[in-house]
């Protein structure tokens, strides 16, 4: 048994033989699975999900739940959107105004979460309806068009070979992997979600802990939604609609556990691949539309099954 | 269950009770009670403001319910307009089968319904649209045309099973049968997503590198997504796209030459054909019982007429 205060993640053994395994396999088939284009294409792909999955990873690690990161996901673009037309203001203003617009939602969850002591499903899914109508409101119902190039630039555009918003996911993994790993806070973090009660005996202030996890959850879900508007050269209200789900999910197949207190970055970011390579991998394919739903469904929750059993073996 | 079915049934009876007593004989302004399928969709917003325009200028006023995509949450809008006894219904369904319900209780109220944009089972007392496998014919023909009946066409759905997917399916299918040399290389869905689109057309590059000579998508979001993956991957000049909706950043992608062509289906005219419709049907006046506005392709050459 090992102490509560420790930070734990599953062995994510299982999940990466499973990921291999499905690779190996599309690699057989479809030979252009491996092209470095292709590779490209899939890290650009899993970007948004990504960066939502490691943001969740910390409202999950507390034993909480955000249900709103679709529809922030949504108003930090329109947001960003409105701040993004040609020659309006420098390319910051916008990626800075979506960040802050999804961290405020996220702090404003947090505190009603604290505060007012209301379970963080209940909270998160009214701030899901009311941002998706403030971004609806923002919005007029019309996507917002006409954005600056250097704004669109960031979700089209690499460096090197390798595109901008892999580049921001990637920076969001390794300083959030820093802050749950290395730093206090991240530890504090895995206290108040293994165990509240002793986490507070100990000293630590849960609730300016949650605050934090939700605010920086909102934040990167902030981030997401400028990634995604820049993309799709769009403000679009209705956008990101079910992205929390995937989100979770990302999280939950790399082993962070809904009842908090376990998991990590590193499990995220697998999750989210997993989900990537699926979703190509079945395009690839050409697979029906209909069946596409229900292989993902079956091997998401196989390569769940597969790492827990491993976990349980080691 | 029952019993609370029944007591809602009296109570909304009770309701409508009150109101037919309360209300007096000669009510001046015309009331009718809209339901839409969903305001956060750009065409639905522009249908809606199209009708508000017409209501004004006909002095009739209209009581607005967004639907959110929900058939239920349809019937129920237009059970409440029923038990308000609003003069006429303008309906603009969700589903064609799950919808039909709401049709059936006005109906049954001897309300005038007139149905826009989309069709349900149950026949309503109007219907005011367009035909959704035109559009996609004038895309298909489009793009066989480009292509000169020779080559690889993929085509982008919406949600499958939706109406709008079906019949624009079918409209493409038609021309495709028509073009033994066009060959539909790969179709998915992308869900009307311009994201999902994105990634479904990279995948696509990948799959049939250098193949594809053309892509139909069956909105103008998923056709954006399309341009936006090609011109990521440096391909677009070797690859024609065709949507539909004429959406206003299609029709700007039409005029910067990103986009081939859309395709305009008529919004103004549909919104205000239906309130039009409905107050000839309430003052008793000959109408039409089913009210087409066609589609119009939309190029560079005649994209001034539709560029407000």
């Amino acid at each position: 048994m090992r102490t509560q205060i420790q930070r734990r993640t599953y062995g994510s053994a299982g999940l990466l033989i499973a990921l291999l395994a499905i690779s190996a396999g599309l690699a057989l088939v479809r030979p252009n699975f491996l092209t470095v284009a292709n590779g490209v294409n899939l890290i650009r792909q899993i970007s948004i999900n990504g960066i939502l999955a490691v943001g969740v990873t910390y409202v999950l690690l507390t034993g909480g739940v955000d249900l709103s990161l679709g529809s922030l996901v949504a108003l930090a673009g329109v947001v960003a959107a409105h701040c993004a037309h040609p020659g309006q203001a420098p390319v910051v203003t916008p990626v800075l105004a979506g960040v802050a617009v999804g961290a405020a939602c996220g702090a404003a969850s947090g505190a009603v979460v604290t505060r007012g002591k209301v379970a963080p499903f209940v909270v998160t899914l009214g701030m899901m309806t009311v941002a998706r109508g403030l971004a609806l409101v923002l919005s007029g119902g019309r996507p917002v068009s006409n954005l600056s190039r250097e704004f669109t630039w960031m979700g089209s555009g690499d460096i090197a070979g390798l595109p901008y918003p892999a580049l921001i996911l990637a920076a969001v993994a390794v300083a959030s992997h820093i802050v749950l790993q290395k730093m206090r806070l991240g530890r504090y973090l895995y206290a108040v979600g293994g165990n509240e009660r002793a986490a507070l005996a100990s000293g630590i202030d849960a609730a300016a802990i949650k605050l934090f996890a939700y605010t920086v959850c909102g934040g990167l879900a902030g981030l997401a939604g400028v990634v995604l508007a820049s993309r799709i050269t769009t403000g679009q209200p209705n956008a990101g609609v079910g992205y929390e789900l995937d989100a979770i999910a990302a999280a939950v197949i790399g082993g962070t556990s809904l009842a908090g207190g376990v998991g990590g970055v590193g499990g995220a970011i697998l999750g989210a691949l997993l989900m990537g390579v699926i979703n190509n991998g079945l395009d690839l394919l050409n697979v029906s539309s209909y069946y596409q739903q229900i292989v993902k469904g079956l091997i998401i929750v196989g390569a769940v099954l597969l790492d827990r059993r491993q976990g349980e073996a080691s | 269950m029952r019993k609370i079915a029944a007591m809602g049934m009296a109570l909304a009876l009770a309701l409508a009770g009150c109101r037919q007593r309360t209300a007096t004989p000669e009510r001046k302004q015309l009331r009718i009670g809209v339901s839409l399928l969903n305001l956060s969709s750009e065409f639905i917003v522009m249908l809606h403001q199209a009708m508000e325009r017409k209501a004004r200028e006909l002095g009739v006023e209209l009581v607005v319910n967004d639907a959110q995509r929900s058939a239920e949450k349809q019937v129920q809008q237009v059970e409440n307009f029923v038990a308000q006894r609003v003069d006429a219904i303008i309906l603009n369904p969700c589903e064609v089968d799950a919808s039909s319900p709401a049709v059936d209780r006005a109906i049954a109220a001897g309300i005038p319904i007139v149905n826009v944009n989309s069709e349900t089972r149950s026949a309503p007392t109007a219907f005011v649209g367009s035909r959704d496998e035109e559009s996609a014919r004038l895309a298909m023909e489009f793009i066989a045309q480009r292509l000169h009946g020779r080559g690889n066409v993929v085509m982008m759905h919406g949600y499958m099973g939706q109406a709008a997917q079906l019949k624009r399916d079918q409209g493409a299918r038609e021309v495709l049968a028509k073009y033994p040399n066009l060959k539909l290389l790969a179709h998915q869905s992308a869900e009307w997503d311009r994201a999902k689109a994105i990634a479904l057309m990279e995948n696509w590059i990948q799959a049939y590198p250098d193949r594809i000579d053309a892509v139909f998508a069956q909105n103008d979001e998923m056709g954006m997504g399309a341009v936006i993956a090609l011109e990521q991957a440096k391909k677009k000049d070797k690859v024609v796209v065709a949507s539909v909706d004429a959406i206003a950043d299609a029709l700007q992608a039409v005029k910067d030459g990103r986009l081939d062509a859309t395709v305009f289906q008529d919004a103004r005219g549909q919104g205000e054909a239906a309130v039009e419709t409905a107050v000839k049907i309430i003052k008793r006046q000959p109408f039409q019982k089913e009210v087409y506005l066609p589609f119009r392709l939309v190029t560079k050459e005649n994209l001034s007429e539709f560029l407000k």
